[in-house]
Formats: C-alpha cells, sequence, structure tokens
C-alpha cells in the first residue's frame, strides 16, 4: 500500500542531501555546581527534594512525609517499606491503588530536574504514572549537567522502555491555572543520599 | 467565512480577547526566561535547523533504517499515504483485537486525519486524555491551540460543561476541583481501555524508537494499561540518531510553555511481554510540501505552538479563526500546500513582524513563507474586487510622487474636514473600531525640507 508511494515520493522530491550537523557539546558547557543546579530545579519543576546525611535515614523521612500511604510498591534494597510486591504476573491495572512507589534513579539532569528511569527500575511500566505519589532516590553524585551529557550515559543502556521524569503530572488546560496532579502521579518526591 | 470574518466573531467578546491575548502574551515571556536561561541557545536552533533539513535531504532512508529497526524490537509498522488509509488501518487493528474502548493522548495528525469522527461512527468509544483535548471533546469543538487545546474556553464554560458530562458540583470554574474530577472519569476510562493511540513526539532511525513528551502522563497512563499501543507519526517527525533528543528535549518545552522539559519524555522502545506496539507512518500531503522548494522547511516543525503565542493576530483572533487542524503562523504555511482556495485567507492573517520566525526553534523563516504564499494566492485564487481594486490604485499613487504627494493632502483634508459618516464608511477598514490620529497641519516631507534649510 502506502509504503512505497510514500517512499518514491520523497525520492522524487527530496531535496540534494545536506550533510547532518555534528554536536559540540562544549559550546553548551557551563562552569556550575551540579547538585546544587539540580537541587534548585526541582522545586521549580513542582517536585520535592530532601538530602539526607545518612541512608539510614530514608524509612524515616518517607514514613514523616508519606504517613497515611499503606499501599507502597518499594522497587529499592535501601528502603523497607514495601507492603505490595510485584513480579512478572502483576498486570499494570493490579496497581490502581498503590498509594506509593519508591524507585532508584539512574541519574539527574542539572538544568531541567529531570530524572531518568527505566523499565529495570520499576519493572511495570504503568508503576511510576499509576502510583498515587511517586518517590525516587537518587546519588548526590549521579547528576549530570545536561541533556546532552543524559544522553551519553544512556547510549549503551537495554533499550526497552524508559522515560525522564521531571516533577510530578500537572496541567494547565483551564485559563492556564497550574495544577498540579493530572494523570499520572500526584507528588514526586527526590531523596538525595 | 475567511480569517477576518472568523476573526470578527471571536472579537465580538472584548474581555475574552483581551484575556486571551495576555494570556498568550504571558507564555511567550515564560519562553523568553526559559531560552535566555540557556548557555549556547542560538547554537541549539541552528543545530536543530541543520538536523532536520539533513532529515528531509535523507528521508527515504532514514525511513527505511526506522521500520528496519522497530520492527527489530517488535513493532509493526504501517504506512499510510494519505488520511483515509490512516484511518483504514487504526480501524482494522482495532477490529483484530476486538476492541471496543479507546484511549488517545494529544496527536495533531489524528486531528489531522478526523479519526475520533471516523472511529465513532464505526462504533468505538473514543475518549481524549489530555485535559484540554478531552475539554474541546465533550464541547464537540475542535483544539483551538496545538499545545493548549482549550485556551478559548473560559473558566466557567468548563464548570458548565462538566457539570453536563460529569455531574459535577458548581465551582465557579474551580480549576483544582475541575481537574481532579477529570482525572477520576478518565482513571476508569484507562483502566477500561482496550487500545492507547499517541502521537509521537520524535522517531529515531538509529534505534527504530520513539518518544513522546506531555506534563499530564495521559500517554503513559494509556500505553501501558491497554495491551495494544498504536502510535501515529507524520514522516516529518524523524530524527537520524538519539542523541539529537539532547537538541530538541532541550528546546521543546522551553519553548512551548517555558517549562526547562515535559514532566514525561518517555521513550518507547519495545512492546512488554504479551502487548502490541503499531506504529503508523503518514505522508497525508507531507511528500507534495517536500517538493516546494520555498515551503520545504515548515516541515522542520516540531510542533510547540511558540509562533502561535508570539503573533499579534492569533492572539487577537483565536485558534478557530485559522479553521484549519494547525493554527497560527505555522499553520497559515503548513495549510495552503493541502487546499490553496479553503485556506487562501491565511497567509494574510499576519502582519509579517516577523517574531514567529524569530521564537521558532527549528528556525523556520514563517514570515517570508507567509510573503511567498501571498504572491502565489494573489495569482491563483480570486481577491475581493474592493481589494483588488484598492492595490492597483496605491501601487499607481506609489509610482507616482506627484500623485502621492497629491493623495497624502487630500487624505489629510478628508480626515480634517470630511463629515465622520464619510470617514468611518465601510470602505475604511482602518476606521474600523477605533478613532483615526487627528490630523496635524503639513506632512513629512514639508517638515523634513524645513530643518534641512536651517
Amino acid at each position: 500500500m502506502g509504503r512505497e508511494e510514500i517512499l518514491n515520493s520523497v525520492r522524487k522530491n527530496k531535496p540534494e542531501l545536506l550533510p547532518l550537523p555534528e554536536i559540540n557539546a562544549d559550546l553548551f558547557n557551563e562552569d556550575i555546581d551540579l547538585l546544587s543546579g539540580f537541587k534548585e530545579k526541582v522545586p521549580l519543576v513542582g517536585g520535592t527534594i530532601k538530602q539526607l546525611t545518612s541512608p539510614k535515614d530514608i524509612d524515616n523521612e518517607i514514613t514523616m512525609m508519606y504517613p497515611n500511604a499503606t499501599n507502597i510498591v518499594n522497587r529499592t534494597q535501601v528502603s523497607s517499606l514495601g507492603t505490595v510486591s510485584i513480579s512478572d504476573k502483576t498486570q499494570p491495572k493490579d496497581l490502581e491503588d498503590v498509594d506509593l512507589a519508591i524507585l532508584r534513579g539512574t541519574f539527574g539532569v542539572a538544568e531541567n530536574g529531570a530524572i531518568w528511569i527505566s523499565e529495570e527500575q520499576f519493572y511495570i511500566r504503568a508503576l511510576p504514572f499509576i502510583t498515587n505519589d511517586l518517590l525516587i532516590i537518587l546519588d548526590k553524585k549521579d547528576i549530570c549537567q545536561n541533556l546532552h551529557e543524559a544522553y551519553e550515559l544512556i547510549s549503551k543502556r537495554k533499550r526497552t522502555f524508559g522515560l525522564f521524569i521531571s516533577g510530578p503530572s500537572k496541567t494547565a488546560d483551564i485559563e492556564q491555572c497550574l495544577v498540579i496532579g493530572a494523570q499520572g502521579a500526584l507528588s514526586l518526591t527526590v531523596l538525595l543520599i | 467565512m475567511n480569517h477576518a470574518q472568523k476573526a470578527e466573531i471571536f472579537n465580538k467578546n472584548e474581555a475574552k480577547v483581551n484575556w486571551h491575548d495576555k494570556a498568550l502574551w504571558y507564555v511567550r515571556e515564560k519562553r523568553d526566561n526559559a531560552a535566555h536561561g540557556v548557555k549556547g541557545w542560538e547554537q541549539l536552533r541552528d543545530l536543530a535547523s541543520g538536523v532536520k533539513a539533513h532529515v528531509l535531504s535523507n528521508l527515504d532512508e532514514l525511513l527505511i533504517e526506522f521500520e528496519t529497526n522497530a520492527q527489530k524490537n517488535g513493532i509493526t509498522v504501517h504506512w499510510a499515504s494519505n488520511a483515509e488509509e490512516h484511518n483504514k488501518i487504526i480501524n482494522k487493528i482495532l477490529t483484530e483485537k476486538n476492541a471496543k474502548k479507546v484511549v488517545k493522548s494529544k496527536s495533531m495528525l489524528t486531528e489531522e486525519c478526523h479519526l475520533n469522527p471516523y472511529l465513532e461512527s464505526k462504533g468505538f468509544e473514543v475518549v481524549d486524555t489530555d485535559l484540554g483535548e478531552y475539554i474541546v471533546q465533550i464541547a464537540k469543538e475542535t483544539p483551538s491551540h496545538i499545545v493548549l487545546p482549550a485556551i478559548h474556553k473560559t473558566k466557567e464554560e468548563v464548570d458548565t460543561l462538566f457539570q453536563e458530562h460529569l455531574g459535577t458540583k458548581p465551582s465557579d470554574g474551580n480549576p483544582e476541583y475541575l481537574t481532579n474530577e477529570a482525572r477520576k472519569h478518565l482513571r476508569t476510562k484507562f483502566l477500561t481501555a482496550d487500545v492507547a493511540i499517541t502521537g509521537v513526539n520524535f522517531a529515531i532511525a538509529e534505534t527504530g524508537g520513539f518518544v513522546v513528551c506531555t506534563n499530564e502522563g495521559n500517554a503513559d497512563m494509556g500505553a501501558h494499561l491497554a495491551k495494544t499501543h498504536i502510535a501515529c507519526m507524520g514522516i516529518e517527525k524523524l530524527i537520524p540518531k538519539e542523541a539529537h533528543l539532547g537538541i530538541f528535549l532541550r528546546l521543546l518545552a522551553r519553548s512551548a510553555t517555558g517549562q526547562p522539559i515535559t514532566t514525561y519524555s518517555s521513550h518507547f522502545n519495545k512492546p512488554t511481554e504479551g502487548s502490541e506496539m503499531h506504529i503508523v507512518i503518514v505522508d497525508n500531503g507531507r511528500t507534495e510540501q517536500l517538493s516546494r522548494e520555498d515551503f520545504r522547511s515548515s516541515l522542520h516543525c516540531i510542533r510547540c505552538g511558540a509562533c502561535m503565542n508570539t503573533c499579534p493576530i492569533y492572539r487577537r483572533s483565536g485558534g478557530h479563526s485559522y479553521d484549519a487542524t494547525i493554527p497560527g503562523p505555522i499553520g497559515s504555511i503548513l495549510s495552503p500546500g493541502k487546499d490553496l482556495t479553503k485556506h487562501s485567507s491565511l497567509p494574510f492573517a499576519s502582519t509579517l513582524c516577523g517574531s514567529c520566525s524569530n521564537v521558532c526553534p527549528v528556525k523556520i523563516n514563517i514570515h517570508e513563507q507567509l510573503y511567498k504564499w501571498r504572491q502565489i494566492i494573489t495569482k491563483d485564487v480570486e481577491q475581493p474586487v474592493v481589494k483588488k481594486t484598492i492595490l492597483k490604485m496605491t501601487g499607481k499613487v506609489f509610482s507616482k510622487p506627484k500623485f502621492y504627494g497629491l493623495a497624502g493632502r487630500s487624505v489629510r483634508f478628508m480626515l480634517k474636514y470630511a463629515p465622520r459618516f464619510l470617514v468611518y464608511s465601510k470602505l475604511n477598514a482602518w476606521g474600523k473600531a477605533r478613532e483615526l490620529p487627528q490630523i496635524k497641519n503639513g506632512n513629512f516631507d514639508q517638515w523634513y525640507k524645513e530643518k534641512r534649510s536651517k
């Protein structure tokens, strides 16, 4: 059907080959403190960020922040608060009532407060979206400057599904008023260790 | 009705127009702040434009590379020459899956193909899940902006709509309450949907994967909860390598809303076990636009909407006045390529101030293309008699300095002494809805000569 027709039409109509420009990452390098840059950006995109002095404080901190969370999916080694376990038998719909998901972030991006998370970390793709609240634990050493560096860092990953997540879900579709909590998680907390 | 006539309807509610104008200008200012905070912003724009120009010059090879890699990852690839084929392909997938309920996230392409009415006519339930799109869907309207689909609606109007469709309580248009009610309603739709349809922001030839950007998380809620995910893309969404996303994701949200990045930038590469992923690659007039040297670069567009937010005409005429899937400056250079007669008034809906070209993250020379369409349209499409006559007269006056001086003197005389009904008659569009400036004695020419002789 369409395939040959489209390709032939492209061949007939396209201009002469133009060179593909090279990205010179040096142009975008800035002399900034990555950690403080990242810590500034997370609240700007609607998230909450806390730096812990010891990984031992993680569970205390989470319990204080989310005292009412009962259905908790924990996908990290550093917390023991999980109450709902997931496996390859879990259907995404089973996660409908999850109050809190605790995930490990791969790295953060200082320029935009985004964190790369991938399927290995949340296992069920729907989890970071369907959970009521989302908490990501991130090592404070794992912060890069900008997206050019970020794509370098994920260039060797196993490609299934992954995302940059920057703050909680939000919308301004009613008269441009910003409302936190649209279709995805209502809040995003980042714990730096 | 042409653009000016439709704009007149929008302008009947002055308070609303003023709000619309200011709200969009505020978004433009947020864009400026975000852009100024990025070192090398202009170089980023140059890179983006260069990558897109390369893509268009190598599109056939890149499409094949993308298809091969996507198939390797277990994604099914479909090709559609036009809207009709696109809709049929989707109907076929839905029928094979025995689907009843479909959730959609924002896709201007499916709007362009009029997918919703088509699927509804086949008996499927289709729900738009982006809040703005949901609002226009239940209002039985079309999006008036590509990033802010319901920007033309007041919160009170949304309140009334939700009372009718969701049974909400009157809330004077409380955005938190209304958003939360929509969230609850849409959750039930996500949980019961058989198939999710999304758009594609970027498709990567090198990996066969694609990226979808949202703030609400609706594309992901749909795609991960339904067993089948169909992603629809125009052929121009392609980029060669994943590293190029670094350029485009840095530009997209900053240009669109002033955010440093959208909340979710989801990278889809492989379906999960037991699920299906389909991609529909659509032409629908794009290869024809590719053939037009002057207008080719309009295919660089990444649909950020910055040209709409900055446009003095768009802000004061509203997206619906363009009567096109993509409104605003970029729409006005895309639409005439699809139907020159229907959209012949759009390239004139501009002051040619060039602001659109200045904010465009992929450096499309939008205002120059608007000017070029005007040259074609005045030759190919019959223009109104009044406009033709006036322009002919103006041309003559401008070509003869003496005649020009005489015309200036008589206009000044008229504005000073002629009765109101004559000055503000239908023939004088400049006197519509505003007072003309007071006329002083003398003119620029005299003033200049006097100054020089001193």
